[in-house]
């Protein structure tokens, strides 16, 4: 029996998506649970997943990998061995059959009347023309597609849903693009490398929806939040000593070696354990405790600031913690995060140690009520055990929000912090 | 040119054929000495005398019968009912044997005649002179229906009615009688079945009957002011109903809307919007909209009766909506 594979629906406002890659070929053997393919939604690259065992078959006419396509749209099939593919849908059903892992089940209904309505005046203009009406909107009080919409589009440049809703977003003009690639088929690279390119001195870079995004939540914690921020400089020497003993002990036997950030990560997350007070958010009338400890983890990437979430860090493992850790921040930097991945973190941990700078003051991410910022491990002349030595120091800075959180404890969870830094055998165990 | 009132011109179309053929005749109520209660024939009682300008008593099944006898035999009789309303009560004269009679003898018998008569609605007529009808009578095969709306086509088309040998239905809107307009002196006749496209635009069709034409020019001054570009296209006779001129619009425009002052069901806004359909289905950029009167009784109450009628305003938002479509 033949199971169709279609494109999913990832998130209920999902409407399109680009089929970027089968990760499984014509003729191969899936079996559940195997990645055959990905597809970008407008939030991410998302991995589909195979509920089915048998043989991928992807017929001739199925979206070449690029395009985008309506959710629902016929991929594959996947077939028991020596099963021939069926010639057209049979069905008008229902195809739950993949799906990606952390997504609901798509459920895409095939109509025999696809697309947007058009005019019949319409359809052959755009027949004559040439023009693809299937994601087209009609400018008129109906929403029918008009032959004055397909002029529009026949004049228009020809580009992607995603290079134009990119560009839209981004506030990049398409007929500019266009002219410098006449002819040609604007896609999402062409609209992002317009946004990559750095303006030329005196003009004006447009803006990105991630800086959009970042520009807008930054600007209303600022506008917002009581932010309040303290430093205080923590003797790192214990900890850079027992980061070069995990080295010497997992490096050899290719297990991963937790990060200063993932240790400072741990540290914080046993930290806010015993001071839930900084584990908490600001909300309408009232103040949200919550249970979880999930840590959003600043990550610089070319496009912009993300922030992806690991659940749960004081309950992690050192080894598990490092090795989601660095999944996360790669998958941040391929753009490969799913929605869920960077939403609901319950408080954020950002390192500014790499560019080496020593203290600073992070901006709160609300409705999260603190962020702790991290500086640089420097040896610096310090007074130890009577003597002034030279030490591994770092500057721990914490911003938090006045109205959720008052000094005292804000300052008493940032003392544990500094005497877990000092002191990892304190927690180590834990 | 010269300027008649509607009347004015059809009375003359009457006038140059009765002194041309002697075989025309009128008959009808106060159509004599009186000049007809429409002033239709104004004048002629004393030129031609009450044998071919004959009052008769109200029993129109009695005087469409005799007519139709009388045009089968080779007279040409004109009967004029005042109020279109009446010929309702000859109407099995006319369906059965008027309409018939042409296809029952092979050809050998003609059916010359004329039937005339006001229309429309105004001037609080109430429900049983406020009659359109002519629907009907396009739907019915046999007949010819003009429905002219100047004084130019007045006179051209009621000369090409007493020149058939078709039963005809010659229909005159009330609020159109005392409208003037260019009327040459020399002799000129129009032809059934040719629409005038009254005003050229470029954005939507409008077709419209009798009264509506002049209530529909004027809604398309309003909308030339707001950039709206509407041709407006007056069919002039409905049967026969000249389609290719309204489709060669629309294969211009795109979209199409029919104003008639009657009912909607089965009305001529459904007979022009199927035969586009069937004949242009390609060339409409939206579906073909319709303005038309409430499926009701005339009443006579004057503001009653102006709601139960399509009015400039409504026209005009009918066309914008249509042009946003």
């Amino acid at each position: 029996m033949a199971v169709e594979i279609v494109l999913p629906r990832l998130g209920w406002t999902m409407e399109e998506g680009t089929l970027v890659e089968w990760l499984k070929q014509d003729g191969d053997p899936v079996k559940p649970g195997e990645i055959i393919f990905t597809v970008e939604s407008d939030k991410a690259l998302n991995e589909i997943e195979s509920f089915d065992e048998g043989v991928l078959r992807i017929p001739a006419d199925s979206p070449p990998p690029g395009t985008t396509v309506p959710v629902g749209t016929l991929l594959a099939y996947i077939l028991a061995p020596g099963e021939a593919m069926p010639t057209g849908r049979t069905t008008t059903a229902v195809a739950t059959t993949a799906a990606a892992p952390t997504a609901a089940a798509a459920v895409a209904v095939s109509s025999r009347r696809s697309g947007p309505p058009i005019s019949p005046r319409a359809r052959r203009l755009a027949k004559q023309l040439g023009v693809d009406w299937s994601q087209l909107k009609g400018s008129g009080l109906s929403g029918r597609i008009a032959e004055r919409d397909i002029q529009a589009a026949a004049r228009a440049p020809r580009v992607s849903p995603v290079a134009r809703r990119l560009a839209q977003e981004a506030g990049v003009d398409l007929s500019t693009l266009a002219a410098q690639k006449p002819g040609a088929r604007l896609s999402r690279q062409d609209v992002e490398a317009a946004l990559a390119a750095p303006p030329a001195a005196g003009e004006s870079a447009p803006l990105s929806s991630l800086r959009r995004i970042i520009a807008q939540r930054m600007g209303q914690s600022s506008r917002e939040t009581a932010s309040v921020t303290l430093f205080t400089e923590a003797d790192a020497t214990e900890l850079v000593a027992l980061r070069q003993r995990f080295k010497e002990a997992l490096g050899p036997r290719q297990q991963w070696v937790p990060t200063y950030n993932d240790l400072f990560l741990k540290l914080t997350a046993l930290s806010l354990a015993e001071h839930p007070a900084l584990n908490a958010s600001w909300g309408e009338g009232a103040i949200q405790m919550h249970r979880q400890i999930d840590l959003g983890v600043a990550v610089d990437t070319e496009a912009g600031l993300v922030v992806p979430v690991l659940r749960q860090v004081d309950r992690l493992s050192l080894q598990d913690l490092a090795e989601q850790s660095a999944a996360l921040a790669e998958n941040a930097r391929t753009r490969r995060l799913k929605p869920d991945q960077l939403q609901g973190a319950t408080f954020t941990v950002t390192n500014l140690g790499m560019y080496n700078i020593d203290a600073f003051t992070p901006i709160i991410d609300l409705p999260q009520c603190a962020i702790l910022g991290l500086g640089r491990i420097a040896l610096r002349p310090a007074v130890h055990q009577g003597q002034v030595v030279p030490r591994h120091q770092v500057v721990l800075s914490l911003s938090f929000d006045h109205r959720v959180v008052d000094g005292g404890p804000a300052a008493r969870f940032l003392d544990t912090v500094r005497q877990y830094t000092e002191q990892p055998h304190l927690w180590l165990g834990r | 040119m010269r300027e008649l009132t509607f009347t004015a011109a059809a009375r003359e179309a009457l006038a140059e054929e009765m002194a041309q053929n002697p075989a025309i005749f009128v008959v009808g109520q106060g159509i004599g000495k009186r000049g007809g209660n429409f002033n239709t024939t104004t004048g002629l009682y004393d030129l031609y005398g009450q044998e071919r300008l004959a009052d008769v008593p109200i029993s129109e099944r009695g005087f469409v019968g005799m007519c139709a006898g009388a045009a089968m035999t080779g007279t040409r009789p004109v009967v004029d009912f005042m109020f279109l309303d009446f010929i309702l009560d000859g109407f099995g004269e006319l369906v059965n044997q008027v309409a018939k009679m042409q296809y029952m003898s092979s050809g050998r018998l003609k059916m010359p005649l004329l039937l005339r008569g006001c229309i429309g609605v105004g001037g609080s007529s109430a429900t049983h002179h406020s009659g359109n009808y002519y629907p009907i009578f396009a739907h019915l095969p046999g007949f010819r229906v003009a429905l002219p709306t100047n004084p130019y086509d007045a006179k051209g088309l009621l000369k090409t009615a007493l020149r058939t040998d078709d039963p005809v239905l010659f229909l005159e809107h009330k609020s159109l009688l005392n409208t003037k307009g260019p009327v040459p002196e020399e002799e000129y006749t129009i032809p059934f079945g040719q629409a005038a496209v009254v005003r050229q635009g470029t954005a939507v069709t409008v077709v419209a009957f009798a009264l509506m034409v002049r209530k529909t020019l004027e809604a398309c001054e309003q909308l030339e002011k707001e950039g709206i570009s509407v041709e407006l296209i007056d069919p002039r006779t409905v049967a026969p109903l000249d389609v290719d001129t309204i489709l060669e619009s629309v294969r211009k425009t795109g979209r199409l809307l029919v104003v008639d002052e009657t009912f909607g069901p089965c009305g001529m806004g459904s007979e022009v919007a199927a035969q586009i359909m069937e004949k242009g289905f390609d060339e409409l950029d939206a579906p073909v909209r319709r303005v038309y009167g409430a499926h009701t009784p005339i009443p006579y109450s004057a503001p009653l009766e102006q709601a139960a009628v399509p009015q400039v305003p409504q026209i005009a938002q009918a066309i914008r909506d249509l042009v946003a479509e």
